[in-house]
């Protein structure tokens, strides 16, 4: 008889068709899903290997202890598996056979750990600890009431994931792996400012900072117009939130015109003035030999200039300025970027949003947000590649969204920095050596998750850059593999490259000399950071469109943990170096041939279009 | 008549001989206005309406063509009447509009034109210097000429007719590229039935003529225990007299059929059991059938139109920075993307009966001729890479879509009867561009492919986008030659170009834009683990050899065809187990997807679509391209299709220079450029790094079209206002 099978609905099956509903899941597959895809093979590099344990460990690393855990994975459910905690990882096997779960998770992006369930707690697994990650992810492990195993494991992590409250070494102070390149020396600044051209007849370089006696923040060398005395710039600093002072970061090399940083100006509820400030800006605007006006791009939003007036800060009066023009970007400060990330991280982990996919996008505005910066930006560059006038960016502090948008403005104005050391340089000289606050932002080995210092700002700054890889793919020398490893080391405290908030606080804990440098980890291993497409080219701006039909959700960051969000090697990438592959095989072949041929045949040029005339201008450039 | 009028130095005058077209009216000193903030880059010059389209000419040559992608029968200003949506004229002066319908007056002069197109595009030409009254004939005749009432008034009817008349009644019409099978004859039917090595599955003749149903192609496959005068008496029950039509069978024995709803209800039963017993008697392993009610899981015609009129409202008619703030949610509320998806997820739901439960599948709908085309040919580009292939692509919209009898004159809506519009092929394009997406390596052809196509269901001269039915091209047609004194002969109506024919629309260079350099072709050496291997067919191939072989003989070596059941045969085979029971089949579903997502996609196998809301996007290059505020200057995934096509150009010549060395041919090196199958070539004198005519939009040139942007990259121009008024013809309220 014939059986008839009559449609029922198979609605949702598809969606979680994909996912692992249960725990036999082939090896490879587990290992790959869920430990940090790109961290994890990173990590392999300069790492010992402990054969009796099968546990990686970098030279310096200790091991602290093992116990054996639930983990209580959200895609997949519990898994029993053994935990190692060394100073720098926590290191997780599952124990059972018919899968090969890795956890290898870095002590550093652990920002918060909570014990959940107390000794009457009934149920399975709702006994242990709950650990909430700086990079969109939480852990939870579940473990035995009895022996203790909770609280030594609690107070183990809380010790070596928090080591500031505990007078102990952020691990890369006890990091001893070696490369064979030195990432400190990727950066110097007497070269960065020459290669711009500097200091030429209207720009100096001074070392009035040399002992941050000028400003803290800033970095030990500045360029500062020319005609400004050390005597002048001294006068500007008082009026300038916390000294930061106009300085250079970038030059157009044609027409001359620059891109300035600084802080807001201390005009205050009364409107205060200050004649040097303004002679100086006079002074940046006239070393072009432009009549224009200067520009200046406050990053805020109005309102929220005008209202720091009543901390004393403020913003370039048109009475005061007669020379400027001032135009807000509408930038929102770090709460609100931190609010919307978070609202990001509720949408997409553990479960991807489905029903209502792009509204609980929107809401959370970090698209949004990435298009003010991004406009921001596009609205400097084009400025200063129009030769229309000199631009000065500040925002209040002048080194959260000043240096969002003097660095993206660069990275679209001057190719140099779409390599991969210039974009190592530019991340230096504007983030690094400039003072964004590192250590506070991230709250590098400090136990405060709730610190209102917290903001995801350089993290926005990489999804830009992300951003503008995906418009222009062969423009970048780097991948999508190097702006996630920057970020997973933005966190792991395994590199000096981050830590502390200013040059100066660097200087003083001898940062260069103690720790190794993120640089020398990708330098030392540039191919996997390599972008296949990139095409070198001189002088291009890049202008990304900054609307909301061509901004993207990183899914591949921040949604790397998800096994449902399949995360597969690019797979037009993947065949362009499968084509590189065969060219070079079939080039070599023909030589063979060739070879062989030329043996038997005395003369060679009976084949016009053999290798040897064909390679020339077949070759495709790099 | 004018014929071959010979109006521009600019246009190729051979085409527009060779297409016969008439120009019905035209006015000069006209000025088409290109961008919205500035006139400085308006374009001086005579529009001209014919029969067949609109055309700007402009005075000055065109400045500066850095890149030449057109098409043949259009110049870069002209725009096909059936591709025209909605025609607004406008008088400044007294402050007056009225969108023109045909056979309508105009009281005023028009200072503007505003022409409103199918494809995305608004045109806008101003009147200013020109002469008031031809300007407003130009404008009456366009409104007349693009909304014709009747199909024997289509440009192609003229052109076939008038072909047909100075080539002496042979139907030597177009090109006869006929690698793309028809589908019109037995044999492309019998071959395909050879091609997937379906057993028990006949070519059926009774519609010759259209005897049976005027909606079905004269020949299609039915299974083979049916015979001719049962399906006689049982079409009579059928929605259209549509009875069950065989798509596809899978190498397992697997068939795909669809069939119209039988509309007797006391039949009902009877003729659903006679017809599910002959499909599983046609299956190999005799198993089961699985009815999917296409009605009842998949969004409606009409709310896909729906969908669709809110999508062109937001990419193209609302200023471009107000859709900005709420732009993700307004894109939600098209809802477009949530019906392609749907159709990818049901359609890779059968993919999974057919694959891993080994069942037939029937697909009902009420007609059988709209859902029913999209989920028949999704799940075969899922299923079978020959369908991957640009061939195989052509042959599956002749098989599912212009045979099976999809209403593409209603629903193309080229004769202005809206209500029956939607834009069903349309969507199979992009959920076929979310595949390619997907799978960007899996298919022959390109994106640039796909939007050319869906761009030629508006030009009014293939037969292939022109009819609802195969009957209706026959009947309308011979009608028509009768009339005009065509002596047809043996044919059976008149044979009109067909779309497959690309030489008609392009060069051969341009054509090359077609194609994929990703796509690794079966016989395309690839380099596994850094060696250079041949792709092999697997063992599940879709070769025929082991088709229709007992289960447990499947496995073994023995390959005596005397144990495969004969065609026709009546003797049924012990019945296999029976398949799980359906408690089971969301647990199966849902292992089996897992599975397949777990393994790196085999491309010469079964490609899934993933169907998360992260997965599903906007097709931008289809409805962004005439946008110029959302394109991407030098970027874009062409920069990097550009340099993926100079590196598959390089070894295809070194890999015909191999060959020919090994052939031991000595002039080895003229491997010459016409060769390359790449529209982006290595050349000696070409510099490196990306062309400067590449844009996000590319081949889509924007130039022509409504606006350029103003400063390069900024969006910060607004779009103009005129732009605004999409209008539908009730708000028009201050007309006359």
């Amino acid at each position: 008889m014939v059986n008839i099978t009559v449609i029922f609905s198979l609605q949702s099956l598809f969606l979680v068709g994909c996912v692992p509903g249960c725990l036999k899941i082939c090896a490879n597959v587990m290992s790959f899903l869920l430990t940090p895809l790109f961290h994890f093979q990173t990590s392999r590099d300069g790492v010992n290997w402990d054969l009796s344990e099968a546990v990686p460990r970098l030279p310096g690393e200790t091991r602290i202890t093992d116990k054996e855990v639930i983990y209580i994975c959200p895609f997949n459910g519990p898994i029993k598996g053994r935990v190692y905690i060394t100073n720098y990882r926590l290191y997780l096997r599952s124990l059972e056979t018919d899968s090969a779960l890795i956890l290898d998770v870095p002590l550093g992006v652990i920002s918060r750990i909570e014990k959940m369930g107390g000794a009457t707690s009934r149920g399975e697994n709702s006994y242990g600890l709950d650990i909430t990650c700086k990079d969109m992810r939480n852990l939870r492990f579940a473990l035995k009431q009895e022996g203790h195993s909770r609280r030594d494991m609690f107070e183990i992590l809380t010790r070596y994931a928090f080591p500031l409250a505990h007078s102990l070494p952020i691990f890369a102070f006890l990091n001893e792996e070696k490369f064979n390149v030195d990432g400190w020396t990727v950066y110097n600044p007497v070269e960065e400012y020459r290669r711009q051209g500097l200091p030429n007849h209207h720009w100096r370089i001074t070392f009035i900072n040399k002992c941050y006696e000028l400003c803290d923040t800033y970095p030990a060398l500045l360029v500062v117009p020319y005609r400004a005395s050390d005597d002048d710039l001294r006068r500007v600093a008082t009026f300038r939130s916390r000294n930061r002072i106009p300085v250079l970061s970038w030059i157009h090399p044609e027409n001359k015109t620059v891109i300035v940083r600084c802080s807001q100006p201390l005009v205050g509820m009364s409107g205060k003035r200050n004649k040097d400030d303004e002679k100086y800006l006079d002074v940046i605007r006239e070393t072009n030999r432009q009549i224009s006006k200067l520009t200046i791009y406050d990053a805020r939003p109005n309102v929220n200039a005008v209202a720091n007036k009543a901390t004393g800060g403020g913003y370039e009066s048109d009475d005061a300025y007669h020379n400027a023009e001032l135009f807000f970007l509408d930038i929102h400060n770090i709460h609100v970027m931190r609010e919307s990330l978070k609202k990001v991280k509720d949408i997409v982990y553990p479960n991807v949003e489905e029903s209502h996919w792009l509204s609980s996008l929107e809401s959370t505005h970090w698209l949004e947000h990435i298009k003010l910066v991004l406009t921001g930006a596009i609205q400097v560059a084009d400025r200063v590649s129009s030769g229309k006038s000199s631009v000065l960016v500040h925002c209040s502090d002048g080194w959260d969204r000043t240096a969002q948008l003097t660095s993206l403005a660069m990275l679209m104005l001057d190719s140099f920095y779409r390599s991969i050391e210039g974009f190592e340089i530019l991340v230096q000289k504007e983030w690094i050596s400039f003072g964004h606050k590192f250590a506070s932002r991230i709250g590098h080995g400090d136990k405060n998750h709730a610190d209102a210092d917290r903001s995801p700002i350089f993290l926005q700054f990489i999804d830009c850059v992300w951003q503008m890889s995906k418009q222009f793919p062969t423009a970048f020398e780097f991948n999508e593999r190097f702006l996630i490893t920057i970020l997973d080391h933005l966190y792991s405290c395994r590199f000096g490259t981050f830590l502390y908030n200013c040059e100066s606080a660097r200087e003083k804990q001898k940062v260069t000399e103690r720790t190794v440098s993120l640089w020398s980890l990708i330098n030392s291993n540039k191919d996997k950071f390599k972008n296949p497409f990139y095409t070198k080219e001189i002088n291009r701006v890049l202008y990304p469109v900054a609307s909301m039909r061509h901004l993207e959700l990183w899914v591949n960051y921040y949604i790397r943990w998800n096994p449902r969000i399949k995360q597969q090697p690019n797979p037009v990438e993947q065949r362009y170096v499968e084509l590189l592959a065969l060219r070079d095989e079939y080039i070599q072949r023909l030589e063979e041939l060739q070879l062989a041929s030329s043996a038997k045949l005395p003369d060679p040029s009976t084949s016009p279009a053999g290798p040897s005339q064909m390679m020339p201008h077949v070759r495709t450039h790099f | 008549e004018v014929s071959g009028k010979d109006y521009s130095p600019t246009l190729d005058v051979y085409v527009i001989r060779n297409l016969r077209e008439i120009v019905v009216n035209e006015v000069s000193f006209v000025r088409k206005c290109i961008a919205t903030d500035t006139s400085q880059y308006d374009l001086w010059g005579k529009l001209i309406c014919s029969n067949f389209k609109i055309s700007f000419i402009t005075d000055d040559p065109m400045p500066l063509q850095r890149f030449h992608y057109r098409n043949l029968l259009l110049g870069e200003h002209d725009v096909p009447l059936t591709c025209i949506e909605q025609i607004v004229t406008v008088n400044d002066h007294k402050r007056k509009q009225k969108v023109l319908g045909p056979n309508q007056k105009l009281k005023f002069n028009p200072t503007e034109l505003i022409i409103y197109c199918k494809d995305f595009r608004i045109v806008r030409f101003r009147f200013d210097e020109s002469g008031p009254e031809s300007a407003k004939k130009v404008c009456l005749a366009i409104a007349h000429y693009s909304q014709p009432t009747d199909l024997q008034l289509l440009f192609a009817f003229e052109y076939v007719g008038k072909k047909y008349h100075n080539s002496g009644g042979s139907g030597a019409v177009g090109g006869s590229n006929q690698k793309t099978p028809f589908f019109e004859t037995y044999s492309d039917w019998d071959r395909e039935i050879k091609r997937t090595g379906a057993s028990g599955w006949r070519v059926c003749s009774i519609n010759e003529g259209y005897m049976i149903s005027t909606c079905l192609p004269e020949y299609f496959v039915v299974p083979s225990s049916l015979a001719d005068q049962d399906l006689k008496i049982f079409s009579h029950s059928f929605v259209g007299r549509r009875m069950p039509l065989w798509c596809w069978s899978h190498s397992n024995g697997s068939a795909l059929v669809r069939m119209a709803l039988i509309k007797d209800v006391l039949q009902q039963r009877k003729i659903d059991q006679r017809i599910c017993n002959a499909i599983t008697k046609s299956h190999p392993q005799r198993s089961d059938v699985y009815k999917s009610d296409l009605d009842k899981t998949l969004p409606n015609i009409q709310e896909i139109q729906a969908a669709f009129v809110k999508l062109k409202q937001l990419c193209v008619n609302e200023p471009f920075e107000e859709t900005e703030e709420k732009w993700l949610s307004s894109l939600e509320n098209t809802r477009w993307l949530e019906y392609v998806r749907a159709f990818l997820k049901h359609s890779a739901e059968l993919v999974y009966i057919l694959e891993s439960r080994h069942l037939s599948v029937v697909l009902q709908e009420e007609e059988g001729r709209d859902l029913s085309c999209i989920v028949a040919s999704l799940v075969q580009v899922m299923l079978d890479p020959h369908f991957r292939t640009i061939t195989g692509f052509q042959s599956l919209i002749q098989k599912e879509w212009v045979m099976a009898g999809y209403q593409f004159l209603d629903r193309c809506n080229h004769l202005k009867r809206s209500e029956k519009e939607s834009p069903l092929f349309l969507l199979f394009l992009d959920a076929t561009w979310q595949l390619l997406e997907q799978y960007p390596a899996a298919f022959e052809f390109s994106e640039t492919y796909l939007a050319v196509l869906y761009d030629s269901t508006r030009i009014s001269l293939f037969g292939t986008f022109l009819f609802n039915s195969p009957h209706q091209r026959v009947k309308q047609s011979t009608e028509f030659a009768i009339s005009k004194n065509i002596q047809l002969g043996d044919e059976k109506g008149l044979k009109f170009p067909s779309v497959w024919d690309w030489s008609l629309q392009f060069t051969a260079k341009d054509r090359t834009l077609f194609h994929n350099p990703l796509y690794i072709g079966k016989s395309t050496p690839c380099i596994q683990n850094g060696s250079v291997k041949s792709f092999k067919r697997t063992k599940k191939s879709y070769s025929s050899t082991l088709r229709g072989m007992p289960g447990s003989l499947r496995n073994g070596i023995i390959s005596d065809p005397d144990l495969v059941p004969r065609r026709n045969s009546l003797i049924l085979k012990a019945k296999p187990d029976p398949p799980p029971p359906p408690t089971s089949q969301d647990h199966g579903a849902e292992q089996y997807f897992r599975e397949w997502f777990s393994k790196p996609a085999d491309l010469h196998g079964v490609i899934l679509p993933h169907v998360s809301g992260t997965h599903v996007k906007l097709w931008k290059l289809c409805y962004f391209r005439w946008v110029p505020e959302a394109q991407i200057h030098l970027g874009g995934f062409i920069t990097a299709f550009h340099k993926l096509s100079l590196l598959a150009d390089e070894v295809d010549a070194l890999s015909r220079t191999l060959r020919q060395h090994r052939a031991g041919s000595l002039d080895a090196g003229h491997a010459g450029p016409d060769e390359s199958r790449m529209y982006f070539r290595v050349s000696a004198h070409a510099t490196p790094g990306t062309p400067d005519f590449l844009s996000s939009a590319f081949p889509f040139s924007p130039v022509g079209n409504l606006c350029r942007r103003s400063i390069s990259g900024t969006p910060l121009s607004k779009f103009l206002s005129g732009a605004k008024i999409w209008l539908s013809t009730e708000t028009l309220a201050n007309e006359d």
